[in-house]
């Protein structure tokens, strides 16, 4: 089980599209990958699209992504470089 | 106990029925809550994950048929709502709400949605917020495979629903089930939609143009509609359900009365003249109504909307024939007449014709169109003869205005008769009658009537043609006068040869439905009517009761009488005394005749 802090840097926040990249990725692993705003004790699933919605988080917000299973390195990884590029939109 | 809430919009339809919403989605989908029982439920689980698997599969073949044409960036709004659909919550979501209530599919899904929409509807995020489409557009799509091409199970569920909805198009009233749709709520709409026109000859109450009231209603709520003044009551309170309850007795005494007397031996006027009273429809499935409020065959089937308005186009020579084969099944052992199509405008949705042939009421319609089109005609005509092997049809040729007219169209009723009979012999002949509703048809009356079987006066379109009047403009919709001496010159002419050459006469249009102008026209000489199946039971009372040298004589004076105000004021006395009936709820149409004859109505 590793945790980590990501900010949403990218302009419009977990909108759609960044919502369903996330979903993506997420998806990919095998790992129970949860996110939840600072403060807030609501975790969602990384892999359901209307939980990352549901977590309106715009730009400046501040998220814990705890993941846990055999490939959550991986994860955390590819998750920690999808925040820090913007999610493909700024590029 | 919820709050009563009242919503305002224009009736279309009159009438006040007390019911539960019953909510349509886009194109008409609605989802009501059915049970399911214990070993039903995996089925109905299996039957949600194939409309959930359909739908991404449409989603994924649109998205990259989209992805060639457009940049990429717009298609990620699909991926959006394929995730939707792979995302377990939801759908974990979907099936708790089967297991839990024993719900079936559909109403499952608008639960689970539900929930999502409202949640995302109230994030502070505008973007966010408008998200909350997405979940309906998805709704929708599982819905759309959950029960798209089959049919709705309308025999689960209950007999009072009032229809709420954004829309509704003419072609979905072929859909419904009117012994459990019993009204019309819409916040789009006018007095002079299709839909109106429709929910009135159905005789649904409907108040259409209430803005914005269907996020406030949802399946399963109490409702009060009233349809005569317009309104929509939410929750109705106790004192309002009860102000409403003479009322709403009073409808069901009087569908009562129609049941109370199926087929009965009708109404035999006093000295044996047998009157037949018949009904008009629009619809096959108002059969239903007909054969409850006994009525002796169909006497008018306008087949218009039937043929129009269906979702997969002109119905084929199979699909008219059954159609056509099933209503003089229900009607047996009386007739049911189809009337050959009139207006010809294409009114579904997307598919409008070409301008040419929209119903102008001096235009190319009825058998001026059928003439010089003729595949639809002889379509239509070879259904009828062949229904006409297993029942008692009749066909109508509306607008006629000449002899050679009706031979033309005979001569093509004879050439399709031939072609697919050949000379095979003991096949009963289907009689041809004429629609007398143009003033050149009841002056050219002898030779008309010598070539039909039987004559069908459309008093509606008479009356519009004989005083130059479109019912459809309000500037001169007052100058509509039923009652005019001109229109009774008319009707006592039609009435006169009918009975010299010995032709039958049948009265098709609304007037015979009221009490006062039924027995004018009985004391003019007719003997046979067609109505509004729910006026039946009325009119046959009414003739039940009249003495019909009565009849004549009030007829007989109306004729001397010079206006039409005079001649209402004649029927109102004559008749209220010759009748022990309550008539009056009949009274303000009479005396609309009256009243509106010098000046437009305010």
């Amino acid at each position: 089980m590793i945790q980590q802090i990501v900010r949403v840097e990218n302009q419009l926040g977990l909108h759609a599209r960044a919502a369903a990249k996330l979903v993506r990725i997420a998806s990919r692993f095998i790992s129970r990958i949860s996110l939840s705003r600072e403060g807030a004790p609501r975790q969602i699933d990384a892999k359901s699209i209307l939980g990352i919605l549901m977590l309106a988080a715009s730009k400046g917000a501040t998220l814990i992504v705890s993941i846990d299973g055999s490939d959550e390195l991986e994860a955390g990884e590819a998750i920690r470089t999808l925040f820090e590029d913007k999610f493909g939109e700024e590029s | 106990m919820k709050q009563e809430q009242v919503f305002r919009g224009i009736g279309v339809s009159p009438g006040i029925i007390r019911g539960q919403a019953l909510k349509l989605h886009s194109h008409n989908r609605f989802a009501f809550k059915l049970y399911v029982d214990d070993v039903h439920l995996d089925e109905e689980v299996a039957r949600l994950e194939a409309a959930i698997r359909l739908s991404r599969e449409q989603l994924q073949s649109l998205k990259s048929r989209l992805a060639q044409k457009v940049a990429h960036e717009h298609s990620f709004i699909l991926e959006a709502h394929i995730l939707m659909l792979e995302d377990r919550s939801l759908i974990s979501d979907i099936v708790a709400a089967i297991h839990g209530t024993h719900a079936n599919a559909e109403w499952a899904v608008l639960q689970a949605t539900e929930q999502i929409r409202r949640a995302l509807a109230s994030l502070q995020d505008d973007y966010l917020r408008e998200r909350a489409s997405d979940i309906d557009d998805v709704a929708e799509r599982i819905l759309a495979n959950l029960s798209g091409s089959q049919h709705i199970q309308w025999s689960r569920l209950p007999r009072d629903l009032i229809v709420i909805s954004q829309d509704f198009n003419p072609s979905s009233f072929a859909t419904m089930d009117f012994e459990r749709v019993r009204g019309l709520a819409l916040e789009s709409g006018g007095r002079t939609s299709h839909t109106a026109i429709l929910s009135r000859s159905l005789r649904i109450p409907a108040v259409m143009g209430i803005q914005g009231f269907l996020g406030h209603v949802t399946t399963g709520d109490s409702l009060i509609l009233d349809g005569d003044e317009g309104l929509l009551v939410l929750n109705p309170s106790p004192e309002r359900i009860d102000g409403v309850a003479e009322h709403l007795a009073q409808v069901e005494e009087q569908a009562g009365r129609g049941s109370a007397v199926p087929g009965a031996p009708a109404a035999s006027g006093h000295d044996g003249v047998h009157v037949a009273l018949r009904a008009n429809t629009d619809l096959p499935h108002e059969v239903a109504a007909a054969k409850k409020c006994g009525a002796e065959g169909i006497g008018l089937f306008r087949t218009d909307i039937y043929l129009f308005m269906q979702p997969d186009g002109f119905p084929d020579v199979q699909t008219q024939a059954a159609t056509y084969a099933l209503l003089s099944k229900e009607m047996s052992p009386h007739p049911v007449a189809v009337r050959t199509l009139d207006t010809g405008v294409d009114i579904t949705p997307g598919r409008t014709r070409p301008a040419r042939r929209y119903n102008s009421i001096m235009g190319l319609r009825g058998i001026r169109l059928s003439l010089l089109e003729r595949d639809q005609f002889c379509t239509q005509i070879e259904a009828i003869l062949r229904a006409g092997e297993s029942g008692r049809m009749e066909i109508v040729l509306p607008m006629v205005t000449s002899l050679e007219e009706i031979r033309r169209a005979k001569a093509l009723i004879e050439s399709v008769r031939s072609r697919i009979f050949g000379n095979r012999e003991g096949i009963h002949p289907i009689p041809v009658g004429a629609m007398i509703e143009v003033p050149a048809a009841v002056m050219a009356l002898d030779a008309i009537a010598r070539e039909v079987d039987f004559l069908c006066v459309g008093t509606n379109d008479l009356i519009q043609y004989i005083l130059a009047v479109d019912r459809g403009n309000p500037e001169v919709s007052h100058l509509y006068q039923p009652l005019h001496p001109a229109v009774l010159f008319a009707l006592k002419r039609i009435a006169e040869v009918s009975r010299t050459l010995g032709i039958p006469a049948r009265v098709c249009g609304e007037m015979s439905a009221n009490p006062f102008f039924a027995v004018l026209l009985m004391g003019l000489g007719f003997s046979e009517f067609s109505m509004n199946a729910f006026a039946i039971p009325t009119i046959r009372k009414v003739f039940q009761e009249l003495q019909p040298d009565i009849a004549r004589e009030i007829a007989r004076c109306a004729l001397c009488l010079n206006s039409a105000a005079e001649i209402a004021e004649h029927l109102l006395e004559s008749v209220s005394a010759a009748l022990h009936s309550d008539l009056s709820t009949f009274t303000r149409e009479l005396l609309s005749s009256r009243d509106n004859a010098s000046s437009p109505a305010r």
